[in-house]
């Protein structure tokens, strides 16, 4: 595991750019840069390690700024301040991480400024029956079985709105876990949250997808009750 | 053989679907889930909601994007 970097818990309105300079002085430390390679060298490696990425890092930008107008312009910053950095980028250790965090960081420092988003600085501060339940869920007559079954016809167009109407830092939790498959720490040093912080975030962001997926599964009539016969034929 | 019981299991679901726990932890999970149906339910659940979140989540970038950032390298 890589080691955790000051600057990284900081909350600066250059934090990309300070990053960039952290990742820079922990590979100094580490010894080694390629930073001595021909830039043609530099180009193909970045394009054969990093290019791949393009498809996920969209994805991610898609339910992050939730328009592809908006998600195309953060993946090309993205690329392009990792593309500035990558003589520093450290071979062997994590490049999706790294690609994230760029990423995650761009958007935090950006795009969301120019968002209304009024939870932002207080929604970790909420409590769970403020944010609502998914307690009842599972009451009555609906056995979990069942409403597995109902999330599991929906379809993806509910499963990506519900997705993006929870609140965005347990959104970007949710995804970096679910969809991206980071561990908590990746997601911590990502965040640059606490570990704690991230399994809360999770924990009440997957709380409420639960429940809104509830909702829209009852809308389409395939609440627990009639999944048998569901009304849509998907 | 002691089940650890539906408290400890419900408690750590969240973190046994995302492999985060102590193989220890993981193996008391894991059995008491082949033991009990409620909380082999409740794993369920939230399984699904992970793969179906997968899925639905896949996209392409649009070649237009993949274009433009080739050639500003």
């Amino acid at each position: 595991m890589r080691p955790e970097l000051d600057s990284w818990a900081m909350d600066d309105h250059e934090q990309v750019e300070v990053e960039l300079d952290a990742i820079d002085s922990e590979d100094i430390r580490r010894g080694a840069t390629r930073s001595s390679l021909p830039p043609a060298e530099l180009r193909r490696l970045f394009e054969e390690q990093a290019i791949p990425f393009m498809d996920q890092l969209y994805a991610a930008a898609m339910r992050m700024t939730r328009n592809p107008a908006d998600a195309g312009d953060l993946v090309q910053e993205t690329y392009a301040k990792a593309y500035s950095a990558f003589a520093q980028f450290q071979q062997g250790t994590n490049l999706k991480a790294w690609l994230y965090r760029i990423l995650t960081n761009t958007f935090i420092n950006g795009y969301r400024k120019n968002q209304r988003n009024p939870y932002q600085n207080t929604i970790d501060d909420l409590e769970d029956w403020q944010l609502g339940s998914a307690e009842s869920l599972t009451q009555g007559r609906s056995t979990r079985s069942a409403e597995a079954e109902a999330i599991d016809h929906l379809p993806d167009s509910d499963v990506k709105e519900a997705l993006q109407s929870i609140p965005e830092d347990f959104r970007l939790a949710v995804y970096l876990a679910d969809v991206e498959g980071f561990a908590y720490q990746e997601i911590a040093d990502i965040m640059k949250t606490p570990v704690g912080t991230v399994m809360s975030r999770l924990h009440r962001g997957r709380r409420l997808l639960r429940g809104l997926l509830a909702d829209y599964a009852r809308e389409r009539g395939f609440s627990a009750a009639s999944t048998a016969s569901p009304r849509s034929t998907t | 053989m002691t089940d650890c019981g539906c408290d400890k299991a419900k408690a750590e679901l969240e973190e046994y679907l995302h492999r985060e726990l102590s193989d220890e932890d993981f193996r008391d999970v894991t059995e008491h889930l082949e033991n009990c149906e409620d909380c082999t339910g409740e794993h369920l659940v939230g399984l699904t909601m992970t793969l179906k979140m997968q899925k639905a989540c896949q996209e392409k970038a649009p070649d237009e994007l993949r274009s433009a950032i080739l050639n500003s390298l």
